[in-house]
């Protein structure tokens, strides 16, 4: 066993290396991409009621668009090199900073909305597999169809309506915590995680609720594909030999069903959670506008629409990076699932 | 046995309960003394003299740092607005103008102090005025337009008394020094942060403040909210007394529904940013406070660019000045909140008076567009395109749809250009948008200075592009004319020459609809068309 631990380990540093180019080309690309783009950052930003041709030159020498591209590309990539990610024109901060502080909302929000996906999804596939062309399978089909058809914006303000206008039982949908009370002490950024540490449970229930309902309206668009795929491999592993001969030797219903076809079919499903995170962490925009979640996707769109160069470059550089970590920790969990997979 | 796996669930539950209620009466009381406010946008920057500032930002800065004079206020149709007219002190205790026009003289309050309890001397107005003109920061293009461009005009006389001296007795020179940007800095304070890259403390102003406002920043996250504590020494407002709410909370929240929600449940007090089409279902409510004004100091526009074909032939302007839906559109893009600048009737043809922005003798009318259309020669018309910023959707896209539908009856095919924001204002600049609507807005409106800043040049502000020297003189000449008959004389020349060369067509003054909880009293309009929170007080 702890060989099959060391090899997923070498396996996944070994990823890690590889996707270095990867990340260098993402990053030149976009630098590259954002430079085409039409929109000249320096005149929007000059939109002050008597700003004319002086700000504008004053704003573009300020970021540095004086210079040609190439020149600005060594610039940019040595800047990257000493870990400074230029500085933001619409918050007037260092990206560095925003993206530090707006990653653990995201994050946050992302793995809460997994969570709850994952609960509801896993079991409902099973349930459907297990009576395939049953009632049960065809309400979770019903089910499924409606959450992916309903955009989660709209659901997003659905559910403020109900339970915030109608009911009055959420809380305002502004952000991470109430405004008017007070923030624990910052150690990770993770304001469930940080209320826990400061001790404080009335902070941690009043976070909790404010996550709830962003949450609810991420993972009923993404219990879809996770239940379909649970359904669809369950299919498969209950009705393949192993199952039949576990059944027929006696074993419980608990022990086929749990033990050997969910740890078998469960496979396909950590893929595709896998794939689903790295999604949701980027195209949560509109929940994040929605809820006015201080998350790093809306920073990025509010970036790209006045053509911010600096965070939108840095944005990328986050989502392709994070990407690289969570297909690593899809590997590392395929080790743990089955063995087999280290052997190679 | 499944029921009781439930039960830690529900205690928790309850005792959150339980606490929640214990704790209510406590926030209650503080709720009533605070304002929270909530907008679309953010505030950026605590100095809003950077470059790339926001309007929030602008407001904010009103609240945080006091001026030499400030705006009064008036009634227009029962509705409080700021006054151009009427300069009170802020810093000053009083002013004089010397007859010649050519020596403002400014008076400073022997009381006053800055936040951090030093007092506010003639050096820190100088050094804060010294910086306006000097650095590179927006005020210097704002003063400028007052005859304010150098430190020498600034001289200070003793301690308390600071002079300035003009090179023409300008009109905008003293109203110049109440907008946002001529703020006093504590200039101790700054000096301790300058560097000499830096001279002006930029850099440590933009996340810092050093004034004598209404308000101390307590937290400021960029892009998420500041929240403002009252200084209670600040002796500056009407009465002579403090602010009155003891805290503010300015919080952005992107999704327009979400701000009507947040208005109606009573949790926000103020915004001023929601969709037409909330604001009527609000009004119609009657729970809430609606105040509608209309932005006098701001116009839309359907532009066209004069040095391009075919808008470079007049008859072509006027054949779609003439091809509008003007009151379709008004009713599709803003639910009919504004005040429209179409459909006038001048009996003899000439201008009624000659204050700009002017209603237009101009409304939707086929048969003459067309005569207009076969005296440029298209009598079979042409092909163009119709653009708008994304950030102006809501109003202008069944705005576009209307305006393709109707020039679409004449010959005319439009098609609808959708544009980000820097993209259109990059395009604006550079002069190669054909046909288009965009927006101005002028903090100090004068008809000179509309006609100066947005009908002469080669500038971005020059939306029609139009370059004629007969409309720029007369602009020129009107902004020093000490006699205000020969003024409004001028005034009216140019009014007859926008109605006969038809640059750019207005449309109208959208309204700032200010949606407030009931309790809310003494909202103004501002030039800045954001909340100033020193103006409002809850019942």
């Amino acid at each position: 066993m702890t060989t099959g631990l060391g090899a997923t380990l070498v396996r996944a540093g070994r990823r890690l290396l590889s996707s270095l180019p990867a990340l260098f080309g993402v990053l030149v690309f976009t630098f590259l991409l954002m430079r085409v783009l039409p929109g000249d950052p320096a005149v929007f930003f000059a939109s002050g009621p008597n700003a004319g041709k002086e700000e504008i030159e004053q704003i573009r020498k300020q970021m540095g668009l004086d210079k040609s591209v190439p020149e600005q590309l060594v610039f940019y990539l040595s800047d990257i090199g000493r870990g400074n990610l230029g500085r933001s024109m619409m918050t007037g901060q260092p990206v560095l900073k925003d993206l530090r502080e707006r990653l653990p909302a995201s994050l946050e929000l992302t793995f809460t909305a997994l969570l709850i996906a994952l609960i509801f999804a896993v079991p409902l596939g099973v349930v459907a597999a297990l009576r395939p062309g049953s009632a049960v399978d065809h309400g979770v089909r019903l089910f499924c169809a409606l959450g992916v058809c309903v955009p989660t914006f709209v659901s997003g303000l659905l559910l403020i309506y109900v339970f915030y206008y109608l009911l009055g039982l959420a809380p305002d949908p502004t952000g991470r915590i109430d405004v008017f009370a007070s923030v624990p002490p910052q150690r990770t950024g993770f304001l469930l995680i940080d209320f826990l540490l400061a001790g404080d449970f009335e902070g941690w229930w009043a976070a909790c609720k404010q996550l709830i309902l962003p949450a609810v309206s991420m993972a009923l668009f993404v219990i879809a594909p996770l239940a379909r795929i649970t359904r669809a491999s369950m299919l498969v592993s209950l009705g393949s030999d192993f199952v039949r001969t576990a059944r027929s030797v006696g074993l419980s219903w608990r022990k086929v069903v749990v033990t050997y076809a969910l740890r078998n079919a469960i496979l396909p499903v950590i893929t595709i959670a896998g794939i689903v995170f790295s999604t949701m962490l980027g195209a949560n925009v509109l929940v994040e506008k929605v809820f006015s979640w201080p998350g790093v996707a809306s920073y990025a769109l509010d970036a790209l629409l006045s053509s911010d160069y600096a965070p939108v470059q840095g944005f990328v550089l986050l989502m392709a990076s994070l990407f690289v970590l969570v297909n690593l920790v899809v590997d590392i969990c395929y080790g743990i699932a089955d063995p087999r997979v280290s052997i190679e | 046995m499944r029921f009781v796996s439930f039960r830690p669930a529900s205690c928790v539950l309850a005792t959150a309960a339980l606490l929640l209620i214990a704790t209510a009466p406590s926030q209650a009381q503080t709720r009533a003394e605070t304002l929270r406010y909530v907008t679309g946008a953010a505030v950026n920057t605590l100095d809003p003299n950077i470059p790339g500032s926001t309007r929030e930002s602008f407001a904010l800065s009103m609240s945080t740092y006091d001026r030499l004079v400030a705006f009064g206020r008036k009634q227009l149709n029962g509705k409080w607005v700021f006054d151009l007219d009427t300069i009170t002190g802020e810093l000053a205790e009083s002013y004089d103008v010397s007859p010649d026009g050519l020596k403002l003289t400014f008076r400073l309050r022997k009381d006053a102090k800055f936040q951090d309890g030093s007092p506010v001397t003639a050096e820190d107005v100088k050094w804060s005025l010294d910086r306006c003109v000097t650095a590179p920061i927006l005020g210097k293009a704002q003063l400028l337009t007052g005859s304010l461009t150098s430190a020498d005009q600034f001289k200070v006389v003793d301690p308390l008394t600071i002079e300035v001296t003009l090179p023409k007795p300008d009109k905008l020179a003293l109203p110049n020094l109440a907008t946002v940007y001529p703020m006093i800095i504590n200039s101790k304070v700054a000096k301790e942060h300058a560097t000499a890259d830096d001279p002006w403390a930029t850099a440590w102003l933009k996340e810092h403040t050093a004034g004598s406002g209404a308000y101390v920043v307590e937290t400021f996250k960029p892009g998420e909210q500041v929240i403002l504590k009252r200084d209670e020494a600040w002796n500056r407002g009407s009465a002579n007394k403090p602010a009155f709410f003891k805290r503010v909370i300015i919080q952005s929240v992107p999704e327009p529904a979400t701000r009507a929600n947040l208005v109606e449940r009573g949790d926000a007090d103020i915004v001023v940013d929601l969709q037409a089409s909330d604001v009527q279902s609000l009004e119609a409510k009657g729970k809430l406070k609606v105040i509608s004004t209309p932005q006098y100091n701001a116009i839309t526009f359907v532009s066209m660019n004069n040095q391009m074909p075919p808008f470079d032939n007049v008859n072509v302007r006027r054949a779609i000045a003439y091809a509008l839906p003007y009151d379709d559109m008004f009713k599709a893009a803003l639910f009919g909140r504004g005040s429209p600048l179409f459909g006038a009737t001048w009996p003899d043809g000439k201008p009624l008076n000659g204050v700009y922005p002017f209603q237009q003798p101009v409304k939707l009318d086929l048969d003459k567009a067309r005569e207009y259309l076969k005296a440029a020669g298209l009598p079979e018309g042409f092909s163009t395109t119709f653009s708008f910023n994304v950030g102006q959707a809501s109003t202008a896209e069944p705005m576009a749809a209307l305006v393709k539908e109707s020039l679409g009856k004449i010959g005319i095919k439009v098609d609808i250009q959708k544009l980000p924001d820097a993209q259109m204002s990059t395009q604006i600049n550079e002069k190669k948008l054909p046909f288009y609507t965009e927006g101005i807005v002028a903090w100090l409106p004068s008809t000179d200075y509309f006609y100066r800043n947005f009908y002469t040049g080669n500038q971005r502000w020059n939306y029609s592009s139009i370059n004629n020297p007969d409309l720029a003189a007369i602009a020129q000449e009107a902004r020093f004319e000490p006699d205000k008959a020969k003024y409004e004389e001028d005034g009216r020349k140019l009014n007859a020459m926008h109605a006969e060369l038809m640059p750019q067509i207005m449309l109208w003054q959208p309204n700032q609809d200010a949606v407030m909880a009931a309790s809310i009293e003494g909202y103004t309009y501002e030039f800045h068309r954001q909340v100033d929170y020193r103006d409002v007080s809850r019942k």
